[in-house]
């Protein structure tokens, strides 16, 4: 072999390494559950249900303020990662904005005692036993969290437990951000 | 406690890989038998490590202890204990845990089988392996911990994937896959070895095609028992949708079985030997990657476990063994020109290179289509994904190429062949090729894909059926022997052959089949009220009643089975379900399916009405599916046939003048 195609075989190397590592690297930096909601930019989808107290809870009351729709269960271990989170923004904008949780594919039971161990925020959560709600968001398993600007329209949704980031970023985008 | 003692087992089995590691590279620099020998057992340890680690895990998921992270996500108090046993590989951390047992298994076996042999390449070979485990005990002992605790302990887990538990075929799939997977680390560490020693010569050829076609075996194997899965528990009447992870198995597989046919030109010809030398590493990079798709949460598939830390570790490991294997590749390519001069166009070797050229092919369709969203998502952040019927498209004439290829090869002189050789050994086959097609076409048969499938199938079977009667009757005249003895006796003469014609012989049946079941296929969906049927083809399926209740072995489990009557050419009860898991949103689909030798009854449960007690039924009737089984089983044994070790010739006595 001569010394120039000596040489010029090791080109090889950066050509196919560089691509590579390029295309593992930004692939890192994505979500595959991360998917866009098509309720983003839409209204929420109207509901009415009984939250874990026995009242009856309609989301027409969530108008005029900017909302949370966390989708939890009890038996959902990311959901007690995220739990701390809400509770923080709840009293940071108590009277600001409103949270509403959603109990998917859990008992009232397994639910209270979530509560009663992670801490009770005094939002109400409602219970969803037929699945309609989570059926509605498109949910695709908890935790999700729907944000919501004060005209009721869906500004993001996010799959899996929140971070202080995107709560920061995204409450920031309905107005929040102190 | 028992956590405790999984996770120091990890570490220790770190500790004993990169020890191992070590004791091989100072074997290599001295030449030193004793150092090799403490690397070896080094490498026992770090099993024995392994298989503690896994035991320690499987207790945790059989008592349910909740304090351990992975038990509290997979599993819970009512999973079956069948389920929790296999939750082992249900998920990211246990699978690494799993995947590290099966690999340091089969580096142990390795270095145990060759302690005596091949002196000058094994310490190498030994440095590779312990390197490929102390990464998968290292992601286990920093990022990937399996035995993390959580506080506080909960009552009750997330159970497992639902529809991880929904089938026993989970118990075989994954570990069928994960042995192939992790096998193929052996070729790699023997072509590293032999690259860097420059033993490139037949020697390492020989070893290599055995430890590369045993893996190939159990990746083989894994694949088509993970389309059987599909088929039985995703309920779209399928086996094969080109799931990005699905094609992550099928890429080291294209690799190694291109590399398995060229490892035979570079052994007989001194041919092909680079091909042959970049295949091996194109294989393990690949089998890296396709961990690092399943398990990073890079692309969506139903395979895919969330993103985790993980990734970042398998992406710098990915691009090391790339940028290492490479250079040592382009380092040694003097030493791996064609020792001799290359056949002619129409010879075995030409065949052969077309063979590789092709595989590469399909590779590069199947990598560029799986990560063609990833490209598009990074270059414009747009989300897309690649069909089934682009796969399909793309890689069908390369699929009819290589099946042509197959009758062909085997039956071309190496060298180069001669027209009257040439029209000698194909006139028949062509000849059987053409009556099948006109039979086809004549009973009616009017899609192209089948019959392009039977004439292909039918040239490839006559061209082997030809040579072995050929052969055999041979040997039966000349020793005497009735022509069954002379065949079995011939093909056993001659394993890799024959094995080979064997392996041909399967993927022919499983071509046909997915040619038919592809293109054949009738389905109806029909929304039914009890009493209500519906026919599709010859069968009548009558609707009888909704049942709901509690699966019996997992009452947080709800199975909704519609009851039915068949009739027509067979007959029955049928109860294609839906189950709902507590930690699924979507049901996970249970049909039901009658199998015949000629076609499958396939009926699945999409949706049902509880107030009005109505069901919509999606009924297939899928022709030929049993056999792409079948298929695959003979493609298994007749790679096992190939490698089944011979017996150790004894020496001939002196006196053997009989």
């Amino acid at each position: 072999m001569s010394t120039r195609g000596g040489l010029l075989r090791w080109v090889a190397v950066p050509l196919l390494v560089v691509p590579v590592t390029w295309l593992l690297f930004t692939g890192l930096g994505r979500d595959p559950r991360d998917i866009p909601s098509p309720l983003v930019g839409k209204p929420l989808p109207a509901f009415a249900a009984t939250t874990l107290e026995g009242e009856e809870f309609s989301s027409e009351s969530l108008d005029g303020r900017p909302a949370l729709v966390n989708v939890w269960a009890s038996w959902c271990d990311p959901c007690v990662d995220e739990h701390p989170l809400l509770l923080a923004a709840a009293r940071a904008y108590a009277g600001e904005l409103s949270l509403v949780g959603i109990v998917y594919q859990d008992s009232p039971d397994g639910a209270r005692g979530f509560l009663a161990r992670y801490g009770d925020g005094g939002w109400p959560d409602l219970l969803d036993p037929s699945g309609r709600i989570a059926i509605d968001l498109g949910v695709t398993g908890p935790p999700e969290t729907f944000f919501v600007d004060a005209a009721g329209i869906v500004r993001y949704r996010h799959v899996g437990p929140l971070t202080e980031e995107v709560l920061v970023e995204q409450l920031a985008v309905l107005g929040l951000d102190r | 406690m028992i956590a405790t003692g999984g996770h120091v087992a990890v570490v220790v089995g770190l500790a004993a890989t990169l020890f191992a590691a070590a004791a091989f590279a100072l074997a290599a620099r001295g030449d030193d038998r004793g150092k090799a020998a403490l690397g070896r057992r080094a490498m026992i340890a770090a099993f024995g490590l392994a298989a503690l680690a896994c035991i320690a895990m499987v207790t945790l998921l059989l008592t349910h202890d909740f304090s351990v992270r992975y038990v509290a996500r997979n599993n819970a108090t009512t999973t079956p204990p069948f389920y929790s046993v296999i939750s082992l590989w249900a998920a990211l951390e246990g699978s690494i845990l799993f995947w590290t047992l099966l690999a340091t298994g089969w580096a142990a076996l390795v270095l145990h089988r060759y302690r005596d042999r091949a002196p000058t390449l094994m310490p190498w070979v030994g440095v590779t392996l312990a390197l490929v485990a102390a990464f998968f005990f290292a992601v286990m002992a920093w990022p990937g911990d399996p035995f993390v605790r959580i506080t506080p302990v909960g009552t009750e887990g997330n159970g497992p994937n639902a529809l991880l538990q929904n089938h026993p075929f989970m118990g075989l799939h994954p570990p069928l896959l994960y042995l192939g997977y992790t096998g193929l680390a052996v070729p790699f560490a023997f072509g590293v070895a032999a690259l860097v020693t420059r033993r490139t010569d037949e020697a390492w050829l020989v070893i290599v095609r055995r430890w590369t076609l045993v893996p190939w075996i159990f990746l083989t194997a894994g694949i088509v028992a993970g389309a059987w899965w599909s088929y039985a528990v995703l309920g779209w009447g399928g086996y094969w949708a080109w799931d990005p992870v699905e094609n992550a198995a099928l890429l080291p597989w294209l690799t190694a079985t291109a590399f398995v046919h060229s490892s035979m030109v570079a052994e007989r010809r001194g041919a092909l030997r680079i091909w042959a030398h970049a295949l091996v590493v194109a294989t393990f990079v690949l089998t890296l990657v396709g961990t690092f798709l399943t398990r990073s949460g890079v692309v969506e598939s139903v395979h895919s476990f969330t993103a985790s830390a993980i990734g970042p570790w398998f992406a710098v490991a990915i691009v090391a063994t790339l940028t290492g294997a490479l250079v040592l590749l382009v380092w040694r390519l003097p030493d791996l020109r064609d020792t001799r001069p290359p056949g002619g166009t129409v010879s075995r070797e030409a065949a052969f290179l077309f063979n590789n050229v092709l595989f590469l092919g399909i590779t590069f369709a199947v990598l560029f289509g799986t990560l063609y969203p990833l490209i598009v998502d990074a270059t414009s952040g747009e989300r897309i994904s690649v069909g089934a019927p682009w796969f399909n498209r793309v890689n069908a004439p390369i699929f009819v190429a290589l099946l042509f290829l197959m009758g062909v090869g085997p039956a071309l002189p190496w060298g180069g062949a001669r027209w009257p050789t040439i029209r000698e050994r194909f006139a028949f086959p062509s000849l059987a090729s053409a009556a099948l097609v006109i039979g086809g076409w004549a009973i009616g048969l009017r899609e192209v894909a089948p019959l392009v499938a039977l004439g292909l199938a039918a040239f490839v079977v006559t061209v082997m059926g030809d040579e072995v009667v050929r052969g055999a009757h041979a040997r039966a005249r000349s020793r005497g022997e009735d022509p069954p003895t002379a065949a079995w006796r011939l093909a056993t003469r001659n394993r890799r052959r024959y094995g080979g014609y064997l392996v041909h012989t399967g993927v022919c049946v499983m071509a046909v089949a997915v040619a038919v079941s592809a293109t054949l296929a009738s389905d109806v969906t029909a929304t039914l009220g009890p009493g209500e049927s519906v026919r599709l083809g010859a069968y009548t399926v009558s609707y009888d009643s909704l049942v709901i209740e509690p699966l019996s072995d997992d009452p947080r489990v709800t199975e909704t089975r519609a009851e039915l009557t068949l009739s027509g050419p067979q007959s029955g009860s049928l109860a294609p379900a839906l189950r709902d898991y507590p930690n699924s949103t979507t049901p996970i689909a249970t049909p039901t399916v009658r199998t015949a030798i000629g076609e499958d009854l396939y009926v699945t449960l999409l949706a049902y009405d509880p107030a009005n007690r109505s069901v919509t039924l999606h009924l297939f009737v899928n022709p030929l599916v049993v056999w792409i089984w079948v298929g695959g089983v003979i493609v298994a044994l007749g790679a096992a046939f190939a490698v089944w070790p011979e017996p150790r010739r004894r020496p001939l006595p002196a006196a053997a003048g009989a």
